[in-house]
This record gives C-alpha cells, structure tokens and sequence, in this order.
C-alpha cells in the first residue's frame, strides 16, 4: 500500500518538475491580462458580437444534447395524462375560446371603426406588427440578471430590440440575436425600461425592472401625481418597439414619504414573466419615417434622433420639431 | 497512457459543461455548483502536467459564452482560482480530507468573489448571500465524489 502510493506522488511529479513551461505565476499574468483586455472589447467596443453569435451557433448542439433529458421528461409526460383530465381542460378551453369569441367580434367592429376614423382624419393606417412563436429553452444563467433563451433565433428573422409577450402581457424584449436562438431581457431586469401609459388618466411614464425581486419601479413621478393602487400599465407605443396598448403591469404598491419629492411606486408585471413556455415575438413596427429636416445631430444623448419620431399614429405632415425632445435637439444647433 | 488521459481529461471537462447548461431555474439555479470549475481544479490538482491555467482559462470562456455575459469574466475569475489552485498543488499531499475540503472551498469561494467584484464593477447589484450557495453545494459535492473514490491523490482516504 505504502509503496503504490510513493509510486503514484513519483508518477504525478516527476513531470510535472520538468514540463511546466513557464511559471504558474506568468502564466496568471499573461491570462489575467487576457481577459481584461477581452472585458474591455466587449464592454466598450462592438468587435466581439460577430463572435459570440458564431460560436453560439456551434454552441447550439451541445445545448440541444444538455435539453433533451428535459423535452423527453415533457413529451412522456404529456403522453401521460389522463383521459379525464384532458375532457376537463377541453370544456375550460371551449368556454374560454367562447368568451373570448365574444370580445373578438367587438373588437372587429372596434377595429373596423378605428380604420374609418382614422381615413376621416387622414391618419396613418394602424401598424399591423407580425410575430413568430417561440418557446422558452432555458432561464439565463447569469445569477445577476433576468434573462431567457428562447429558440427563434436570425433563422426565424428575429431581430434585436423586438418585443416578447405573452397571453397576458410584455414579458420582456431580445437582447440579442443568435443564429437559432435568441436572449430575452425581461421586463423585471435592472437594465430594461419600458415607456408605459395609465390605462386610467392616460399619463405616460417609464417603468424600470427592479432587478431584485420580480417587480417594476416607477421613477421620476412626482409625489402628487395621480395615481391608485391597482392602476392598469399599458404600454404606450410612443417608442416604435412595444406595438401600442399592451398590457404590462399593475400598481401595487405606492410609497409618498415627505423627505423625497418623487413618489415610490412598485408594479407587479401582468405578464407571467418567469411561469409561461411559449411566449410571442413580436416584430418592430415599420414605420415610415417623415423626411427629417435636419440630420446633423443624429444623436439625443443616446437616443437616436429617428427613435423620436416613432409615434406611430402621428400623421408625418408636420415635423417632429413642436416636441420638447426636439426642441432639445434644436436648440444646441442654434448655439452654434 | 497520457493521450488517453488528456482524452479523459477533455471528456470530464465536456460532461461538467453540459451539466452547466442542463436547463436549471429557480432554487435549482441559486444552489448548482459550478461543475466546471470543480472539475478543473480536480485536474489541476491531479495532472497539472496535462491541465493548466490555460486550460482554465479557455474553460472560462466557454462559460462566458454560454452565461452570455460580457467576454472575459468566468475566465478571468477561472484563471485566478486556476493560479491559487496550482500554487498549493504539492502541499495538497499533506492535507487531511478536512484540510483539502476547506481548501477547495476557498478556491470555491475566490472564484466568486472575483466575479462579484467585476460584476459589481460593470453596474450590477449584489443579490443577497444566496450568491455563495454554490460554493457550498460544490464543495458537497467534491465530498460526495470523494466518497465514491475519486480522490486527487494526498491523504483523503485516511492512509
């Protein structure tokens, strides 16, 4: 026993003394600047995007073989069920389908009245937005943000900025965009904001993720501002990306203390962002642009100049320039 | 005899790397361990003729590819863990089962904070500690492999 464990340190030592190349300190070193140089690209500059959407397209397999364990768990268990529990979910399914039968012929009539409104007024034509289905592949893994895979990716035409949604609401927005799947953002992530509209008092605002739990924040309102618990959140469809009047959150909670001059507001999201498989992607409106004056700020802070001009019902006749945004815009221009 | 170990090696690697992309959610994602990682440093212990921190490194990029964070994170935080990892590799002999337990911890436990740190760094917000779960459970698991014979050579099997 003795001498088969010298024999098994002499085994694993002995080249270890000899081929080791350079030092396990150099070679922290070399990796360390590696990789800080690689957080830099990436961070800062766009080289590496081409990469990884490469390299996630090789990736794609191995990810394909790690959920088949799953999918195969799922496909027998739906082979399962029961005869009876089927029947039943038949009959909630005939009832709900003849509900919502019901809403649906109001809404033609709503739409069709919509459209003539809308030629009375000369109005541009209410944007149809195409979608494509997709099912979620797997929750993001990055502990410290609120992400998911879904598998549509470039292959089914799907871009980057498009809106996901479900039965019930937003649920989040793609992020980026892979040869067969594509990352989803949800709307409960730090970094995502979304402009939303009262349903009530029509007011607009930006809702945030919060990041910690699964709920959205409402800054910026003011203390006085109106609005009730159990307000419905819409979204507004002012920046071109969320098709207008989807359902997005409610407000549940509401804290004015006197020290702050904004309002906390705390919304729960309508969609049901970390319980549902299938959610839709929907396509960014096409919106033809007006004929932009002045081009020679293409830049509002971050926000390019065309985003402004997105609202999609606005009749393109008049120039953008009667905005406060615009007006911003404007205004250095007239400094020079 | 080292081709087929180099082969092993790769292949352990693979295995923990999908293991990593099961499709984990909820508690299961707050409490998986970091395969990948415990299986470098098994290695590195084990063979670090044949597993480095280059290795390491390139691991740790897989795992930025597939977290889809920003390139360059797991690996630098790989690499870290990789470099503590080699430095006390001859001593790990004279550690008890305890011992390398509380080492592998550690390791564990760098691995993560250094990814905290750069993650704090590009605007995120500390999750609770819940975060240092997965050392936890990783260290578990080491324990549970030990168990079964998987041993990095050193006194674990109480000779």
């Amino acid at each position: 026993m003795a001498r088969g464990y010298n024999q098994k340190i002499e085994q694993q030592q002995a080249p270890a003394f000899f081929v080791r190349g350079p030092s396990p300190f150099a070679r922290l070193v070399f990796f360390f600047s590696l990789s800080l140089a690689l957080i830099a690209t990436d961070s800062r500059l766009q080289y590496l995007n081409s990469v990884r959407q490469t390299l996630m397209g090789l990736l794609h397999p191995l990810q394909a073989v790690a959920n088949a364990p799953t999918q195969l768990y799922i496909v027998t268990n739906e082979y399962l069920v029961t005869h009876n529990h089927l029947l039943n979910e038949n009959q909630q399914l005939k009832q709900q389908a003849l509900k919502q039968n019901i809403a649906l012929q109001r809404l033609n009539m709503l739409a069709l009245e919509n459209d003539h409104l809308r030629q009375l007024f000369q109005a541009n034509q209410a944007l149809a937005e195409s979608s494509v289905l997709g099912e979620i592949m797997h929750v993001g893994r990055d502990p410290f943000t609120k992400k998911v895979i879904v598998n549509r990716g470039e292959a089914h035409h799907i871009v980057v900025g498009e809106a996901v949604v479900d039965a019930k609401g937003v649920v989040g927005q793609v992020t980026r965009s892979y040869p067969l799947s594509s990352e989803v953002t949800l709307i409960t992530d730090k970094s995502l904001s979304i402009p939303i509209q009262f349903e009530r008092n029509g007011l607009r605002a930006i809702a945030f993720g919060n990041g910690r739990d699964n709920t959205l924040d409402l800054p910026y309102l003011p203390s006085n501002v109106d609005i009730r618990r159990g307000d419905k959140l819409v979204t507004s469809g002012i920046d071109g990306i969320y098709p207008a009047g989807l359902a997005v959150a409610t407000v549940s909670q509401i804290e004015i203390t006197a020290d702050s001059p904004f309002a906390r507001i705390t919304c729960i999201p309508t969609g049901g962002v970390e319980n549902h498989k299938q959610v839709l992607l929907v396509s960014i409106p096409h919106v033809s642009f007006p004929e932009i004056i002045d081009v020679t700020h293409p830049l509002v802070g971050d926000v390019p100049v065309s985003k402004l001009q997105m609202a999609p019902s606005i009749k393109p006749v008049q120039p953008i320039l009667k905005t406060p945004q615009a007006r911003l815009v404007s205004k250095p221009h007239a400094a020079e | 005899m080292q081709q087929s170990k180099l082969k092993t090696i790769y292949f352990s690697l693979l295995t923990a790397f999908i293991c990593l992309l099961l499709p984990w959610s909820g508690f299961a994602l707050t409490i998986r361990p970091d395969f990948l990682l415990l299986v470098i440093i098994f290695w590195l212990i084990r063979a670090p003729n044949l597993c480095n921190i280059g290795t390491a490194w390139f691991a740790g990029l897989l795992m930025d590819l597939a977290v889809g964070g920003i390139f360059g994170q797991y690996a630098l935080a790989y690499t870290v863990t990789a470099f503590f990892a080699v430095m006390y590799q001859r001593r790990l002999v004279l550690f008890s089962g305890t011992q390398q337990l509380v080492y592998i911890v550690l390791l564990l436990l760098i691995s993560q904070i250094t990814l905290l740190i750069l993650k704090i760094f590009s605007g995120m917000q500390m999750i609770g500690w819940t975060y240092f779960l997965p050392s936890v459970t990783g260290v578990l698991l080491w324990r549970v492999a030990v168990f079964f014979g998987l041993t990095v050579g050193g006194r674990t099997r109480g000779t």
